[in-house]
């Protein structure tokens, strides 16, 4: 034998082999080949030549189980060592040392695992198949192998010892080796040389297996070997060939779990819509634990997937719909990509040599530290996904900006990039609404909201509404009405007016950014720069359209033009109006017919000023108006002109009255009898005068010319098209309630009808005495000048019998007087009777200048003074209480 | 032997029962001449755990059927 210094390595390790095996080197060749296979493939250390590294590594494991002797005894050691010169390679032999080295407090049934994890030397096939699939594989040739020789064994026991111990994985214990081999005959020692050959011949196979996977084997089998110790495999006393999963089985199935396919051992059950493993594989609890969570990462998968897939069918989902299923699928194109970086990773370890460093094994921890950022990333995709469930449009975007209202800057950081991608089709629309008018929503997804059955005449107010559930939750109401003004405006100026051009400086706000960009200034900025794109938009358009309004179609004239004619505005023209009209309305109503009215009207309108006003202006003179103003506004209007026309029409009659006074009182006074029924008459058509005045006056001044003005202010300031529709609404409005025409005061007017009737009535009786007081006066007048007549003719003047009829006429005529005279007292203390009401009404109620009405209607209480009721003092607001 | 004579060769063998590596005397001589001889201690150790392993289940399957009996 050569001296030891000599030996070449391979006899070295020949003889290595001899004395661990502790057999002739004959036997040792199987594993000599092994060996050398081993070290010459792996000739370079990885780990650095660091003597000192590795003494420290030493100690730390020394003190690690708690050897501090030891640990100092090694130093001790090491000094000397370090101070020899004779080993060249100290680093080497004391690595060496290191990974041979045992705790002690390691239990000894790990040696037994040792021989389990030799004797299953299962060749894997490098591309993923999991561990248990190749098992069946390699069964069958071992038990070949093994009947053949062994005939006389009882086939099952001695075989079944070892193949069951192959079954066994690298997770699970062995049993141990009798519980496995109850009853079984006992093969004599021939068997166990057959056995052993048996085993050697399954090394054999092992080592002529690929290198690869006999390193992979090896390199899992030294990693697993020493993981063991952190998962302590639990036994569950099951005995009999269950199928133990091994880790890398389940990172396999992970694998497949987290694109949502069902792994070997983890399967989806639907019953409880999650992720389970399949009951037979044993695994221990925390292995099992940390599979389901991570199974969990699948589940949030699927759901997301499903979504994505359900709503691509859906083809009423809308634009905004696909553009969220459009970022889902993005993100989910990240997590596969993730995946696919796993499974590469994966295939990588399948296919590498040993390396001995443990770093690169796929664990099931492993995983769920790297998948902890998607994991969330998921989450929050399947919270959005379940938020926006069968939403869609504005909806949609409102449900994922709510999302946005989170702590978390990465969730919120995703959800804002999402809710990005989502509302870009809702800006478009809106920019299309805003710039062009136009509105191509085919799946009801804006918020503004066309009906088509709507004509032109009525395009300003019910054509576009709002649609506010559409309305996403990042703008606000204020600026979705201005949009829906600005669309409005712009169809508007389209369709009715016939105005193809758009302002020249909206033109320019509008291509100058992108929607897009804008998207993301929505969010950013505040909105601020949005806000003001859209003010803009509203303030360009609604000058344009006023302009327009003004310009072409003179608005304001026309609303000038309405005061004067409809609410009469014009005096003259009204005067010579109620002149020509007055036989016509002393007729009743149908027999009025519209050619003569507006021939009247011709005649009065030519001989008035009003020939001086725009012609077109007196075209629209009927009334027909603008569609801007509504049909109840022109209702209004209607009710408001015939009040006003009532009372104009009182006046005229009280002034007709008065003229009759003033003819007949000179001719009346030779009725010197008739002079008490005149004064009275006189009395209360004054009174009905006065009342008639203070009425005109309240009507003209206080509520007419007032609501005027605000409104011509508040129109002269409009900034659009609703403020001038909603200014004119108002003033029509308080004319209304002012003229005592809205329902609140209805009272007031019937009692003012009853007024107004009274007054006719005065009137008629008027008439009725005057003419009778005529007539008297006619024929007394006949009389004399017949007498004086027949005594100019010297005859006698009188007869006597004309004297007698004379007599008797005039003593009728007297006697009437007192009829008429109780006639008009009658009259005079019903319209008293009425007035008096009015006026407790009218200091009841609500509105002040009613109730000054009041008070300029009695301004010497001469009603009071009649009437106990008024004579309620006044409470601290200036109201009478009224007590009924 | 040569080797035996010298002092590190008791330093190593003392490391070595420190450390509860289970080396005898021989084997530990032979692993000290091929880790002076360059071979890789990683790729050596390995060999030496996957030998004993293969002590072990011949060990065990002497066992099985010797005490089965």
């Amino acid at each position: 034998m050569a001296t030891p210094d000599q030996k070449s390595p391979n006899v070295l390790l020949q003889s290595l082999c001899c004395r661990i095996l502790g057999r002739s080197e004959a036997d040792v060749a199987q594993q000599f080949q092994y060996a050398v296979r081993v070290i010459g493939s792996n000739f370079a250390p990885t780990v650095e030549r660091d003597e000192f590294l590795v003494a420290e590594k030493i100690k730390k494991e020394l003190t690690r189980q708690r050897r501090e002797a030891d640990a100092a005894l090694f130093s001790e050691l090491h000094r000397k060592l370090h101070s020899q010169g004779v080993l060249k390679n100290k680093w080497s032999i004391l690595y060496l040392l290191l990974s041979l080295s045992e705790d002690p407090r390691r239990q000894p049934g790990k040696v037994s695992s040792y021989a389990t994890l030799f004797a299953q030397a299962l060749p894997r096939d490098a591309h993923s198949t999991p561990y248990y699939y190749a098992r069946p594989q390699t069964l069958p040739l071992n038990y070949q192998e093994r009947s053949a020789p062994s005939a006389q064994s009882s086939g099952s026991l001695g075989s079944s010892g070892i193949s069951s111990i192959g079954v066994h994985t690298l997770n699970g214990p062995p049993p141990p080796p009798p519980s496995l081999l109850p009853g079984q005959s006992h093969p004599g020692p021939g068997t166990g040389d057959c056995l052993r050959q048996q085993l050697g011949a399954r090394l054999a196979w092992t080592l002529t297996a690929s290198q690869p996977s006999l390193q992979t084997t090896t390199s899992k089998g030294v990693p697993s070997a020493t993981s063991r110790s952190v998962t302590r495999p639990r036994r569950d006393g099951d005995a009999g060939g269950a199928v133990e999963v091994t880790e890398a089985a389940l990172v396999r199935d992970i694998l497949y779990v987290f694109q949502g396919i069902d792994g070997r051992n983890i399967k989806m059950s639907s019953a409880d819509n999650c992720y389970k493993v399949e009951g037979k594989a044993n695994l221990n609890r925390s292995l099992r634990d940390t599979a389901m969570r991570l199974a969990e990462l699948g589940w949030l998968h699927n759901k997301i997937r499903k979504y994505t897939d359900q709503r691509s069918l859906d083809r009423s989902f809308g634009l905004v719909g696909q553009s969220f299923c459009a970022a889902l699928h993005q993100e989910l194109k990240e997590y596969y990509r993730l995946l696919s970086v796993l499974h590469s990773q994966l295939q990588l370890e399948d296919d590498q040599g040993v390396n001995l460093g443990f770093e690169s094994s796929l664990t099931l921890r492993r995983l769920l530290v790297w998948t902890y950022d998607p994991k969330i990333r998921l989450k929050t995709l399947a919270a959005l996904v379940d938020h926006c469930q069968g939403r869609k449009g504005g909806e949609l975007a409102s449900a994922v900006h709510a999302y946005t209202k989170t702590g978390d800057p990465s969730m919120r950081s995703l959800v804002q990039h999402i809710l990005s991608l989502v509302s870009h089709p809702v800006l478009s629309f809106l920019y299309r609404w805003i710039y062009d008018g136009e509105l191509e929503d085919a799946h009801h997804e804006f918020f503004v909201a066309s009906d088509p059955t709507v004509k032109t005449d009525r395009l300003w107010h019910d054509k576009y509404t709002l649609r506010t559930s559409m309305i996403p939750s990042f703008m606000t109401m204020g600026q979705c009405r201005k949009v829906l003004l600005i669309g409005k405006s712009i169809n508007f100026l389209h369709q009715v007016c016939h105005d193809q051009t758009p302002p020249a400086k909206v033109i320019a706000v509008a291509r100058s950014a992108e929607p897009l960009q804008d998207a993301a200034d929505l969010f950013t900025d505040l909105e601020n720069a949005f806000q003001g794109k859209i003010d803009a938009a509203y303030f360009e358009t609604s000058k344009y359209l006023l302009d327009v309004l003004n310009r072409k179609y003179s608005l304001l004239d026309h609303m000038q033009a309405v005061r004067r004619y409809l609410l009469l505005g014009q005096g003259d023209f009204i005067r010579h109006l109620m002149d020509l009209l007055k036989p016509e309305l002393a007729r009743p109503a149908t027999t009025l017919y519209q050619h003569n009215l507006t021939g009247i009207l011709e005649t009065a309108v030519r001989a008035t000023n009003a020939q001086f006003d725009s012609p077109e202006i007196l075209r629209r003179l009927d009334v027909r108006l603008l569609e801007v103003f509504t049909r109840e506004c022109m209702s209004h209007y209607l009710r408001v002109f015939n009040f006003l026309w009532r009372a104009k029409r009182m006046e005229y009659i009280l002034t007709d009255i008065r003229k009759g006074h003033m003819c007949n009182a000179k001719l009346l006074r030779n009725l010197p009898e008739f002079s008490g029924v005149l004064h009275h008459c006189h009395i209360l058509a004054s009174e009905m005068v006065h009342f008639i005045h203070q009425m005109q006056y309240y009507i003209t001044f206080e509520v007419l010319e007032c609501s005027w003005d605000e409104l011509w202010n508040q129109v002269q300031q409009a900034q659009d098209l609703d403020h001038i529709i909603a200014a004119h609404e108002a003033f029509l409005g308080t004319v209304i309630s002012r003229c005592l025409l809205d329902a609140d005061s209805r009272a007031l007017l019937n009692q003012l009808r009853a007024v107004f009737d009274q007054i006719i009535e005065l009137q008629s009786t008027q008439d009725a005495i005057c003419r009778a007081a005529l007539e008297e006066l006619q024929r007394r007048l006949q009389f004399e000048d017949k007498k004086q007549q027949r005594e100019a003719e010297g005859q006698w003047g009188v007869t006597a019998a004309e004297e007698e009829q004379e007599s008797q006429r005039v003593r009728e005529f007297r006697e009437s007087i007192p009829k008429m005279c109780s006639q008009l007292r009658i009259l005079t203390h019903f319209y008293q009777g009425v007035v008096q009401q009015f006026l407790v009404l009218l200091t009841t109620s609500p509105d002040e200048s009613l109730r000054f009405l009041s008070f300029r209607l009695d301004f010497n209480e001469h009603y009071r003074a009649r009437e106990p009721r008024l004579r309620v003092s006044l409470g601290a607001r200036g109201r009478r209480s009224s007590h009924t | 032997p040569y080797h035996k004579n010298h002092e590190y060769y008791e330093i190593l063998l003392e490391i070595s029962r420190i450390l509860n590596t289970g080396l005898d005397m021989e084997t530990l001589s032979i692993c000290v001449r091929l880790c002076e001889q360059g071979i890789n201690p990683e790729a050596l150790s390995s060999v030496i755990k996957e030998l004993r392993k293969a002590t072990e289940a011949l060990k065990v399957e002497i066992h099985m059927f010797t005490h089965s009996e």
